[in-house]
Formats: structure tokens, C-alpha cells, sequence
């Protein structure tokens, strides 16, 4: 377990630190080989080196004033991550219900599911204005409608698809003498959900909100990006970009924090598949 | 005595009036009174499993009359009156052995505490007490089907239902899972329909064996076994081998390539 868990860390350094030696690397022989360059440019301006990046990060953001870049992007994720979550809670919320009707009324199945697909081909930069445009002169009572809706609005559109298909296969699991079971003890359509096909969705859930969590990240930096929403990384990426010619080493900063958002988020549903799973037979165990 | 189940000129058609229209099971005509261990055994295809599903009402009779435990088989169904087992043990592999075996008493809304205490004791009736707290598939498919039958037996049916529930085991446990039958059912007092394709099974555990043709599905002979206690012994006893002649024979008498399906085990 222990020596496991080193073995995995130790590995998992070891992706990083190819990948930063290949950057360097492409840096270094870049011009050396002849007297050409590389098609994608290797100077400072366009990929600085790590260490410009890294000490970047420890700069202040703005020149002269406090808060360093460290500082803005943590902050700027940890917004864009909150977004993201309420958008893939809300999305997976939408997903496995449809699922479950879908699950409930064969005809609909047949009848949505185009339309499901067909939602998931819908540009996201067009749609993300879209939906501001629309939520911008919403108020529900005293609530207003805030950019960081639209935000988490976008992140849910892009994460109940992958849900709402994985539930889907996964509530139309059981086989049919599991179901004759429940029939044969006169379950109920809520307690055969309850009790059989949600516990048989599992295993098909946990890859599929893998999927959603990731696209909940993309959905949510791409719409901040494109509506301009306030707050966030995808922001953040958008002010580093106009200062690039200046500055080149910020802008890297920031993807690497909208990196570290996707990982983070996609391995807090990896604790939760250790959580959901460590009751089932190992893959392979059972036919 | 009662009959737990009776049924009379029963059919059932899958597909009426279609090109892939299978006449499974025509003109049934049978009685199972109270107590008694029943085995249906026929080739391949004649309708045993569609007549078990019928029983249980999981799939409805094209024709005739069907009463299980006095009521209509909806009703039985609705009353949990008969407990079923598979070939396949089905248990679910995210609950513990026994949280499988509370299942149908959950369903009734039985009580925590009670439905703990009522599955521990059928759990120590089928011999496997010390597995309450494991997980399906960490047992051994033989003791997976008992506590299928387990679980079948929880909420104290007065009717068994197994559709060759011993098919996928070796044969030496086989023979040992059919004497734990005959031990649980003498204990318990259950009436038992009981589908399987060996002869020897149908001849050790039961009371009356029926066997049955294919297309379609209806009984051409029930053998009346009356072999008193079963022990180990009586397997090779001449009276068990007489009896499983005249199964065999039975089945031959069907036809052509009749005994397909059937193994002599
Ligand atoms: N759902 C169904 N739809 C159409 N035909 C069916 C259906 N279920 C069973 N049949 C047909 O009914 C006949 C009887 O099937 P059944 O499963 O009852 O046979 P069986 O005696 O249990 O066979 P086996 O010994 O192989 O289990 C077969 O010809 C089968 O093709
Ligand atoms: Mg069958």
C-alpha cells in the first residue's frame, strides 16, 4: 500500500518531468540543428523557459501593486472550480434523470436521445454569449441573474451528456433474472430503482462523470473566456493574453492553473470511485 | 390435503399470429398439493422454464386456469407466496451476504432488526452462518446458490420455484447441495416445483417427477417416486435405478432425438 503509493507518486513525477524536458529540449536544439527552426516557434517570447514560468508565478501580478501571480491564479481556479462544481452537480443531477425516465419509458429513449447527441454539437462559443444574452435581464424574485450563472449554466450543458448516456447504459444493466427477481417479490418501479438498477448504474457512473468533470472544467474556462465573466481563470487567460507581447511567461502561468483545475477535479471523482467501489469485486473476479 | 398450485388445459403462445409464433406450453393440466417436491424435466426447449415463469406470474398464460396458494397467480406474486432461485444465483454483488438475504424482506418493510434475525437464521439453516458479512463473490458458486435458496426461503413462502438452480455446479457439489435440499425442505415444509435437466436429481429429490415434450410443451408422463427418506445410500439402491429407467424411458418415448438436452447424470 505504502510502497504502492510512492511507486505511483514517483511515476507520476516522472510524466511531469518528461514533459518538462522536452519542452526544454525543443528549446535548446531549436536553431542548433541547421540553419532553420522549428515550425512552432521556440523563443522567450513563445515558450519561455520553465524557470521564467516559475519565478513568474512569484511576481506580483500587477506591477507595483500587491498580490502576486501565485496569488491570482489560486484564486481564479479555486472561483473557476466552485463554478464548475455547481454546473457538473447540476448537470449530473439532469443527466441521471433523464436516465431514469429514458430508463422508465422505452419510447422516450428512442425519442431523446437524438436530441441529446444532437445538443452536444452546438458550438460552445457561440452558445456561452447565448445563454448570458438570455439570463442577462433574468431576475427570480430578488435574485439576479450573474455572469457566473451563464458560467455554470455552460458547464452543465456540457456535463449532463456524458451522465445522462453512462446512466442510461448503466440502469438498463441488470440482467434479466435480476429483474425477474424483483418482479417475482412485486418491487415496485421505485424500489427495483432503488435497490437494483441505481446500484448497477454505479460502475457505469463513475467513468461517465470522469467525462463530466472534465467537461465541466472546459465548459466553465471556455464560456468565462468568451462571455468575459468576471472571477475566474478562464478570465485570467483572456487579461494574460493581451499582455503576452509583454509578457509571455504570465499567460503560461495560467494554463498551468487551468491544468491543475482539470487534474484536481478529476481526481476528487477518482476518491469517490475508491468510495462507491470498495464494496464490488475486483474487475475480472466475477463473469 | 390443498393444492399450492393447480392448473388446468394452461398454454401459452409466444408471438400469436406471427411468423416466429413458438406454441410453448399446451393444454397443461397440474396439481401440486401441499408438501410435495415436484420436478419437471424435459428436452431442451419444451417450455419447463416458461411453465415456472408462468407459476410465478412473470409471464401470463395464453389459456386456461392457473391458482397459486388458493389465489389467482397475480395475487400470489403481489403476497410474496412462492420464493424463486435461478441457475444463475443472482445475488447482488453490492451487498453483503446477508443484506442479500434480506431483500425480499426489506421489500415487505420488515423491520431492521427483525429481517437481521430472520436472514442470520436462514443463513444458519443453508450452513453458512460465519458468511454473513462477506460479499457474493468472494464464495464459491455452490455456496453462492445457497444463499440464493436462502434468500428464497426468507420470507417463509409456502412455495419453492427453481429453475435448475444446481445447472452450473460440479457434480460432487450438486449432490450435495440436492441433500441439503431434501434436509431444508423437510425442515421447512415448503411445496417445491423444481426444473432440471438431470434424471438422478429429478428421481433423488422428488416426490413426482413430470416429464414434459417440446413444441408443444405438455406432460406425457408423471412418475410417482416414493422412495422414503433420502440418504446417500439410496442412490445406488436397485429401487432409485428403477425409477430413473423409467424417467429415461419416458423421455425416449417422446420421439426422435428426444433425450437431447437430458444428460443421465
Ligand atoms: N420470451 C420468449 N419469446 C418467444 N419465445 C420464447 C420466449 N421464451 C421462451 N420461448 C420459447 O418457448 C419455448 C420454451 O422455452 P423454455 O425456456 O421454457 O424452455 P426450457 O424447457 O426451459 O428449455 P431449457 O431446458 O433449455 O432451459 C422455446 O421454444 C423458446 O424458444
Ligand atoms: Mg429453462
Amino acid at each position: 500500500m505504502k510502497a504502492g503509493g510512492v511507486k505511483r507518486i514517483a511515476l507520476g513525477l516522472s510524466g511531469f518531468v518528461a514533459m518538462a524536458a522536452t519542452w526544454e529540449l525543443y528549446k535548446a536544439i531549436d536553431g542548433k540543428l541547421g540553419p532553420w527552426h522549428f515550425p512552432a516557434h521556440a523563443d522567450d517570447a513563445s515558450m519561455p523557459h520553465l524557470l521564467t514560468i516559475g519565478r513568474r508565478f512569484l511576481q506580483p501580478e500587477v506591477r507595483d501593486r500587491p498580490g502576486t501571480v501565485l496569488q491570482a491564479v489560486i484564486s481564479g481556479s479555486w472561483y473557476t472550480f466552485r463554478v464548475a462544481v455547481v454546473g457538473l452537480a447540476l448537470g449530473a443531477m439532469i443527466g441521471l434523470l433523464l436516465a431514469v425516465v429514458m430508463e422508465r419509458f422505452r419510447l422516450l429513449e428512442r425519442a431523446w436521445l437524438p436530441y441529446i447527441v444532437l445538443s452536444q454539437t452546438v458550438p460552445l462559443i457561440a452558445l456561452a454569449p447565448l445563454i448570458s444574452g438570455w439570463g442577462g435581464g433574468l431576475r427570480i424574485g430578488s435574485l439576479h441573474w450573474r455572469p457566473w450563472m451563464s458560467v455554470a449554466a455552460m458547464a452543465a450543458y456540457l456535463s449532463f451528456f456524458p451522465v445522462a448516456v453512462g446512466a442510461l447504459r448503466g440502469l438498463q444493466s441488470p440482467q434479466a433474472h435480476h429483474e425477474d427477481l424483483m418482479r417475482s417479490y412485486a418491487a415496485s418501479w421505485g424500489q427495483t430503482l432503488w435497490k437494483l438498477r441505481l446500484p448497477a448504474a454505479v460502475p457505469y457512473l463513475i467513468p461517465a462523470l470522469q467525462l463530466a468533470a472534465a467537461s465541466s472544467i472546459v465548459g466553465a474556462i471556455v464560456s468565462e473566456i468568451s462571455i468575459g465573466a468576471k472571477g475566474g481563470v478562464g478570465r485570467l487567460i483572456l487579461d494574460y493574453f493581451q499582455r503576452a507581447s509583454g509578457d509571455p511567461a504570465q499567460v503560461y502561468t495560467a494554463f498551468i492553473g487551468a491544468a491543475l483545475l482539470g487534474l484536481v477535479t478529476v481526481g476528487l471523482i477518482k476518491a469517490l470511485e475508491k468510495l462507491l467501489m470498495r464494496n464490488r469485486a475486483a474487475p475480472g473476479l466475477h463473469p | 390435503m390443498t393444492d399450492v398450485v393447480a392448473m388446468s388445459g394452461l398454454s401459452k403462445v409466444f408471438n400469436p399470429g406471427r411468423a416466429n409464433q413458438v406454441d410453448a406450453l399446451l393444454e397443461i393440466d397440474l396439481k401440486v398439493s401441499a408438501g410435495t417436491f415436484v420436478s419437471l424435466i424435459g428436452p431442451s426447449g419444451c417450455g419447463k422454464s416458461t411453465l415456472l415463469r408462468v407459476i410465478a406470474d412473470l409471464t401470463p398464460p395464453t389459456g386456461g386456469t392457473l391458482s397459486v396458494n388458493g389465489k389467482p397467480a397475480a395475487q400470489a406474486r403481489a403476497d410474496q407466496d412462492y420464493g424463486m432461485a435461478f441457475q444463475a444465483a443472482g445475488l447482488f454483488d453490492w451487498r453483503k451476504v446477508v443484506r442479500n438475504v434480506e431483500l425480499p424482506l426489506e421489500l415487505r418493510r420488515m423491520g431492521k432488526a427483525e429481517r437481521r434475525t430472520r436472514a442470520l437464521a436462514m443463513l444458519e439453516l443453508v450452513k453458512l452462518p460465519d458468511f454473513a458479512e462477506h460479499y457474493p463473490w468472494e464464495l464459491s458458486g455452490g455456496m453462492q446458490q445457497r444463499v440464493a435458496i436462502a434468500r428464497a426461503l426468507a420470507a417463509d413462502p409456502p412455495l419453492l420455484l427453481m429453475d435448475e438452480p444446481f445447472g452450473a455446479l460440479d457434480e460432487m457439489t450438486r449432490e450435495h447441495m440436492q441433500a441439503e435440499l431434501t434436509r431444508i425442505c423437510a425442515a421447512t415444509q415448503k411445496t417445491v416445483v423444481f426444473v432440471t435437466h438431470s434424471i438422478p436429481e429429478a428421481v433423488y429429490l422428488s416426490d413426482r417427477v413430470v416429464v414434459m415434450s417440446p413444441r408443444p410443451g405438455r406432460i406425457v408422463k408423471v412418475v410417482d417416486v416414493d422412495l422414503g427418506a433420502r440418504t446417500d445410500d439410496m442412490r445406488e439402491q436397485p429401487q432409485f435405478f428403477k425409477k430413473v429407467t423409467e424417467v429415461r424411458e419416458a423421455l425416449r418415448g417422446i420421439g426422435a432425438g428426444a433425450p437431447r438436452g437430458v444428460d443421465d447424470r
